[in-house]
């Protein structure tokens, strides 16, 4: 699956060589409108955009400001605290975007049949509630005074916990909240790379007499590392993007700024006003950033991935 | 850059568009409707089912049937996005004619939006027929250097309502609540210490402000400061008298009474009966009062103030703006906007979305508010206090918004943080100053 | 976690061939049922709240004690729930096979041949996949509002008629086709459009069927897109009508929980009966 950010010419499958054809271009011509449309030429306007001052408005004038819309979002004091969330975020949804799905996949893959497909069903049901709804029922359950969880702390003579206003922890509800609607996601498409293993190896390796432990160590997760890697990848690069209805929704980066990561800020100060010069120098910071990201990881991925065929 | 060449084409039709027709009707509405005419008014009540959409879908079929020339068509616009829906909109080329703007957008769509000031359409004598009877207080907070650029409409303001079951319990005589910030910190330590429930809360700083300023505005008034200087050029909200009333909410956090919480999340609380006093805007008075109904007593008071000074309650809310420069459909909006804030107008918004009268004469008229008044007391003290009625202030400039929600970050790292309050209220006034000039 | 759940499997027996009984791995079951509890309070949660009285919301109590359907009636009175619902089919079905189509000719274009640029056009459209909506909406919102086309359907389809996601992952999977066929095909004599539907297309159906759902799912609860576009209840998506009872003066819980139900509950009921097939898909899709 990480082979599928890196360019097609990898693959040495190609039929028609060099032949001069209008047919290509026919093929790719709808996605690439689409995306020239309506991703890179409103980038393109942002980039000249950002060193800009503009109110949209036709008749004012457009004045050039050089880098201070720049400097404005980086003198917010939170940027900073953002940037530093934004890695707690990928780092604190690894586990449930990865580590659990990994462990349900493995274990679910040898129940019989019709535990495999309920447990695998309920898994995926969190993925189907939208955002917004999934977040204003947590923000029920997870209530210190009326909310189910801590009721049952409660009845268990445990202090009520401020899930959502202890600035220490409301960080972690979000990424518990973002992991939970990922775990379906993760875990069907490691089952079906778990799946798609030839039994052979794994019987050959029973046959060796392997414990069930060391058969997934040795064959499972190396063959699984490519998805596992993707997994990762997408974590990193999305994570912040996932989380990022339920901050909206159920902290809007409080409480003190412990739960804004680097895109919820932008958006705050950039896109959920219309100001252009804030929200083109956001754009622009978003699409680098992750781009440098996306680029550097693919070269990580490139050099450590495992394939197996 | 192809789309900034389109841009800039559309500029200039669209300039001398608004040119001339500026020049060719010497600022003045049509006397009256002799034909057909049909605007467009944006409105945020609509976008909020349950909060009014009913409601306004009523009034404006009332007017249309008793102007049978005048088709309205209602646009729904959440009132978070309307200042950047109607910015957005004209960038687009498309006008609306009258729109229900949120009072911290004023200054920018008057002076950027080209928001018409009604003295500029409306002979002055109508204006004046139209305007008594309102509360001048009122009309003066969609007033910008003289001029009436938006038409106060719906509003509500800081209400202290409070839990009158938890007061006994902490031995607290209900029919005394707080009138000071001091009476308020003790009520609250009095509660939380002999009823486990929290003690206070409100739309203020942190997560319960929810992106608005208006009612921290309140406190910095009531105390003789304010977040910006008269003149409009000059952030004050780290001056001292500032930075004296957000230490005084910071005292009350320190007393271990005032918890940061989201501000849907202390409307809950509120609700539960787990919270015993909660400074919010009256709209939230019909919801509260549902929420309580079989479980605990529910009461109101004005917003405290600070010593002996009377509290200077800030509005939230919004008035009507004109935005069209066609003679005809300015004489439309302005007629609906006279029937929206009218008596009649009133009777429903109060009554059936839960904003105040600006018309205090409809009270206890019969015809109008009287009979529901009866049946709701609660909605007494905020008329009380509409007469101390402060205008919640707009930043001027484009960068508007994040000046308020530098100001909002702030006084949430002062009042619920770590730091000193004077350093992290100055450092901010500084970096919000540094934006004004954009 | 890993050590946890493998540990009552340490033992020799045949891996795949034989079902598990459950007391055998009582722990590995104890797990699983704790995890499918968290994945599954939550929904339970909003389908119950739905059927509160308004003074009962906030009591707490797993099971309420007294059921109303106040908040169902109060919703459908308060926004177009139907025709709303109408929309979001529309819009999710006309996406989704926009999304297949231009990402299955795209995918088609990248493996079978080799033209200029192709290394890089695959690369620029692989990042839009970063690119999140917010970051190029307003620009949009003007494109749109230029072309006419506020307050339409067609707008909120426009902008999603391909996703970088299909591109991807159809790549992936047709450059793991095998070879042989391809080349059997191109000796009898298929041009290349007949040997993507004819042969190609057809060994696609696990993969096709995976992203139908994901890309139905997320169309589906697609949120700040329709809410900048939309002007009129009746011409909005479902997720609209939920946001109309959470405003800047308050949330309406009741009425709120019954619209979400009645949001998710289409796409929850087609989930159910199709859960099976889902699952399937997702095996057979090769996704990895």
């Amino acid at each position: 699956m990480t082979a599928a950010f890196s360019s097609p010419s990898q693959s040495a499958r190609r039929m028609r060589h060099s032949r001069r054809s209008i047919a290509p271009w026919l093929y790719i011509a709808p996605a690439a409108l689409t995306f020239l449309v309506w991703i890179y030429w409103p980038l393109f306007d942002a980039l000249w955009l950002s060193f800009h001052q503009w109110n949209m408005l036709p008749r004012a004038p457009v004045k050039f400001v050089g880098w201070s819309n720049y400097a404005n979002i980086f003198a917010l004091p939170k940027f900073w605290q953002a940037l530093r969330n934004t890695g707690i975020y990928v780092i604190g949804l690894l586990p449930l975007a990865v580590i659990v799905p990994l462990a349900v996949a493995i274990y679910t893959n040898d129940l019989s049949g019709r535990f495999r497909n309920v447990y695998r069903a309920i898994i995926f049901v969190p993925m189907i509630i939208a955002p917004v709804v999934a977040a204003s029922v947590w923000r029920w359950v997870l209530d210190p005074d009326y909310g189910v969880l801590n009721g049952l702390l409660k009845s268990a003579g445990i202090a009520p916990i401020q899930f959502l206003t202890d600035p220490d922890i409301a960080i972690w509800a979000i990424v518990f909240i973002t992991g939970w609607k990922l775990i379906g996601f993760s875990t069907l498409i490691l089952s079906a790379a778990n799946a798609n293993i030839n039994p052979a190896l794994v019987e050959a390796a029973r046959m060796d007499g392997a414990s069930r432990w060391e058969i997934i160590r040795d064959i499972r997760l190396p063959l699984l590392s490519s998805t596992i890697l993707f997994l990762v990848m997408i974590t990193t690069l999305l994570g912040a993007q996932w989380s990022f209805s339920y901050i909206v929704v159920l902290t809007q980066g409080g409480p003190l700024g412990s739960t804004t990561n680097i895109f919820h800020i932008l958006w705050d100060f950039g896109f959920s006003s219309m100001s252009v010069g804030w929200s083109s120098a956001a754009a622009i910071i978003l699409f680098l950033g992750f781009g440098v990201l996306a680029f550097s990881l693919m070269r990580l991925a490139d050099r450590y991935s495992f394939h197996d065929n | 850059m192809l789309r900034r060449n389109l841009l800039t084409g559309f500029s200039s039709l669209f300039a001398a568009g608004v040119l001339m027709t500026a020049a060719a009707h010497a600022q003045t509405a049509a006397p009256t409707i002799d034909k057909p005419v049909t605007i467009t008014f944006y409105n945020y009540n609509l976008a909020a089912a349950g909060l009014g959409a009913d409601a306004t879908v009523k009034l404006i079929s009332e007017f249309m049937a008793a102007n049978p020339n005048v088709k309205v068509e209602g646009v729904a616009v959440p009132g978070l996005d309307m200042a950047s829906r109607l910015q957005s909109d004209m960038a687009a080329d498309r006008v609306p004619d009258v729109a229900q703007v949120i009072f911290d957008g004023l200054a920018f769509v008057a002076d950027n939006l080209g928001a018409v000031a009604l003295e500029d359409i409306v002979p002055k004598q109508e204006l004046d027929d139209h305007f008594s009877g309102m509360i001048p207080a009122g009309i003066r907070l969609g007033q910008l250097d003289g001029k009436t650029y938006a038409l106060a409409y719906t509003f509500s303001t800081p209400v202290l309502f409070y839990n009158a079951d938890l007061f006994r319990k902490a031995g607290l005589n209900p029919d005394e609540p707080p009138r000071t910030w001091e009476q308020v910190k003790a009520a609250a330590v009095a509660i939380h210490d002999k009823t486990g429930a929290q003690g206070f809360n409100g739309a203020l700083a942190g997560g319960g402000a929810a992106g608005f300023d208006w009612a921290l505005q309140g406190v910095l008034r009531s105390n003789g400061g304010g977040a910006l200087s008269k003149d409009r050029k000059t952030i004050t909200f780290g001056e001292p008298a500032a930075v004296q009333a957000i230490s005084m909410l910071r005292d009350l956090h320190d007393a271990g009474v005032y918890e940061n919480m989201p501000s849907d999340a202390m409307v809950e609380t509120m609700k539960s009966g787990q919270l015993g006093m909660l400074l919010n805007t009256s709209a939230q008075q019909n919801a509260l009062i549902k929420g309580a109904a079989g479980k605990f007593e529910l009461r109101a008071a004005q917003m405290p103030g600070f010593g002996d000074k009377p509290s200077a309650p800030t509005n939230s809310g919004s008035g009507l703006v004109i935005f069209s420069q066609d003679p005809l459909k300015q004489r439309a909006a302005w007629e609906l906007m006279k029937f929206l804030t009218s008596k009649r107008g009133y009777t429903v918004i109060t009554s059936e979305i839960g904003y105040l009268p600006l018309r205090t004469d409809i009270v206890d008229d019969p015809q109008y508010l009287g009979p529901w008044v009866k049946e709701h007391p609660m909605v007494r003290p905020n008329l009380a206090q509409l007469q101390r009625l402060q205008p919640w202030v707009a930043y001027p400039g484009q960068s508007y918004r994040q000046i308020a929600k530098i100001f909002l970050d702030a006084t949430e790292a002062a009042v619920f943080g770590k730091g000193d309050v004077t350093e992290t209220m100055k450092a901010a006034q500084e970096q919000a100053q540094s934006l004004m000039t954009n | 976690m890993t050590t946890n759940i493998a540990m009552p499997m340490t033992r020799v027996a045949p891996v795949r061939s034989r079902p598990h009984p459950v007391l055998r791995a009582p722990f590995g079951h104890g797990v699983m049922i704790i995890l499918s509890l968290i994945c599954l309070l939550p929904v339970y949660w909003m389908i119950v709240s739905s059927l509160r009285p308004a003074n009962a919301l906030l009591d707490g109590a797993f099971w309420p004690s007294t059921i109303t359907l106040e908040n169902y009636s109060y919703a459908l009175r308060a926004i177009p729930i139907g025709s709303m619902l109408v929309n979001t089919v529309i819009v999710s079905v006309a996406v989704t096979a926009f999304q297949l189509l231009t990402g299955l000719l795209a995918a088609y274009a990248f493996v079978r041949y080799r033209f200029a640029f192709d290394k890089l056009i695959y690369a620029l459209m692989a990042v839009t996949w970063l690119t999140p909506l917010q970051v190029v909406m307003i620009p949009n919102y003007l494109l749109v509002a230029r072309l006419g086309m506020l307050d339409s359907l067609t707008a909120l389809i426009l902008p999603h008629f391909a996703s970088a996601l299909a591109v991807m992952l159809f790549t992936q999977s047709m450059r793991t086709f095998p070879k042989e066929v391809l080349e059997a095909a191109r000796m009898d004599g298929a041009g290349g459009w007949r040997i993507l539907w004819e042969v190609i297309v057809p060994n696609l159906q696990g993969m096709i069927a995976s992203l139908t759902i994901l890309i139905f799912i997320s169309t589906w609860n697609e949120y700040f897109w329709p809410l900048l576009l939309s002007r009129t209840p009746a011409n909005s998506v479902i997720q609209i009508g939920i946001q109309m009872f959470m405003t800047a003066e308050g949330t309406e819980w009741g009425p709120l929980m019954a619209a979400s139900t009645m949001a998710s509950l289409p796409i929850l009921i087609f989930y159910v009966l199709l859960q099976r097939q889902v699952v399937q898909s997702f095996m057979k899709s090769g996704i990895r």
